[in-house]
């Protein structure tokens, strides 16, 4: 019986497939969110502005998609170009999906079925994170870049609140929330395999 | 005739999950602290705006190096054809505290988390400055793909370059805490 026979060759390390299907991943990751952007910009935009309404009485909240990756916020409270109250890249809250969609399918050693599982409650949380974002962008709007309408109408307390809410959101959380969602699905798996390299 | 034995009790979900959760509940502690401090005026003033403006500064001889032969004025770097502001988020500073986050959360020796620090702090601001200095360049000589590099195409290449290190350094270099149980049940048996 022929024993078993030393080519030579190293196995790659659990990390080392993962950093090298991380990278592989990231430009079909690319190209998939750079495809669904456009639908996806339309999506965030009646959510966000049918959540901005929830608490408005009346609602006076209309969220414009313009040249695909903008967004207009107006206010049907107001009239003329002063119904016209911001605009901002859409686009820019959401290119996050690139990272966590390339983390994910990363992962070595994990059945596609359970990857795709995970991938999918994580694109869930990350549409949900998405239209909350959109939502404190819209109200830090309101609260803070208005001028003397913000300052009427929103308090010290609730403008600290909308801006800094949306400076954390906006910024160190959507950017760590890839790492977030993998780390929750697959902290076990990478310690387990960083701890045997 | 003797009943069966009962089954073991099923593991709590946070004993199923302890670690996950505690790594993740850490992290978003860690990294919620810090981006709260630098948010802070005192400190965004005197520690965020002159590091910002070293970054600029760094950038802007690099450029020159170049031959674009630019001028900077704080956090402005600029030359005949084009100008740009390094502001929050542009900066490097929040790509560190995600990857400081992460190194802190990380079972492993205070010594080589000090570690960790040192050298994500090196490696994502030289990533950074390839940032700026690229972007600078696409303002330059294609500036309508300005916007989307900025943001979407520059922003995941820093955060995923501290994603990579954070892996690179948990593999090679995070020792474990002498506390931690995987370092019990990595150890020889007698």
């Amino acid at each position: 019986m022929p024993g078993p026979t030393n080519s030579g060759a190293r196995t790659p390390s659990w990390t080392g497939r993962l950093v090298r299907s991380l990278l592989l991943w990231i430009l079909p990751a690319v190209v998939v969110w750079l495809l669904i952007t456009p639908f996806y910009n339309r999506f965030l935009s009646v959510a966000g502005e049918q959540l901005a309404r929830l608490t408005e009485f009346p609602g006076v909240t209309r969220l414009y998609i313009q040249e695909t990756h903008q967004v207009l916020v107006t206010r049907s409270d107001m009239s003329g170009k002063q119904a016209f109250v911001y605009k901002f890249r859409l686009t820019d809250l959401h290119f996050n999906l690139i990272l966590t969609v390339a983390l994910f399918l990363a992962v070595p050693a994990v059945e596609k079925r359970r990857r795709f599982e995970n991938l999918g409650w994580a694109l869930l949380v990350s549409v949900c994170f998405h239209i909350l974002v959109l939502f404190f962008y819209v109200k830090f709007v309101y609260s803070t870049q208005l001028g003397a309408w913000s300052n009427e109408h929103y308090g010290a307390f609730a403008q600290n609140l909308w801006g800094f809410g949306k400076h954390l959101l906006d910024l160190p959380i959507k950017l760590a929330l890839p790492f977030i969602l993998w780390a929750g699905f697959y902290f076990q798996d990478f310690q387990h395999h960083v701890r045997r390299t | 005739m003797r009943a069966p034995p009962k089954p073991p009790p099923a593991a709590s979900a946070w004993s199923r999950y302890r670690r996950e959760l505690g790594f993740l509940i850490l992290f978003v502690l860690i990294l919620g602290t810090t981006f709260t401090l630098i948010s802070w005026n005192p400190v965004n003033d005197r520690v965020i705006e002159p590091f910002t403006g070293a970054i600029a500064r760094a950038g802007g001889a690099t450029l020159n190096l170049l031959g674009q032969q630019t001028t900077m004025s704080g956090t402005i770097i600029r030359n005949d054809r084009f100008a740009v502001n390094i502001r929050n988020g542009c900066n490097g500073v929040e790509a560190m505290l995600i990857y400081f986050a992460a190194v802190l959360a990380f079972p492993a020796s205070w010594r080589s988390r000090l570690l960790g620090v040192v050298l994500g702090f090196v490696a994502i601001q030289l990533v950074n400055l390839v940032r700026v200095v690229a972007l600078f360049l696409t303002g330059v000589y294609f500036p309508r793909l300005f916007d989307s590099s900025h943001t979407v195409i520059w922003q995941t290449i820093v955060i995923l370059s501290g994603v990579l290190l954070w892996i690179l350094w948990a593999n090679r270099f995070a020792e474990l805490h002498p506390g931690d149980p995987a370092a019990a049940s990595d150890a020889p048996s007698a």
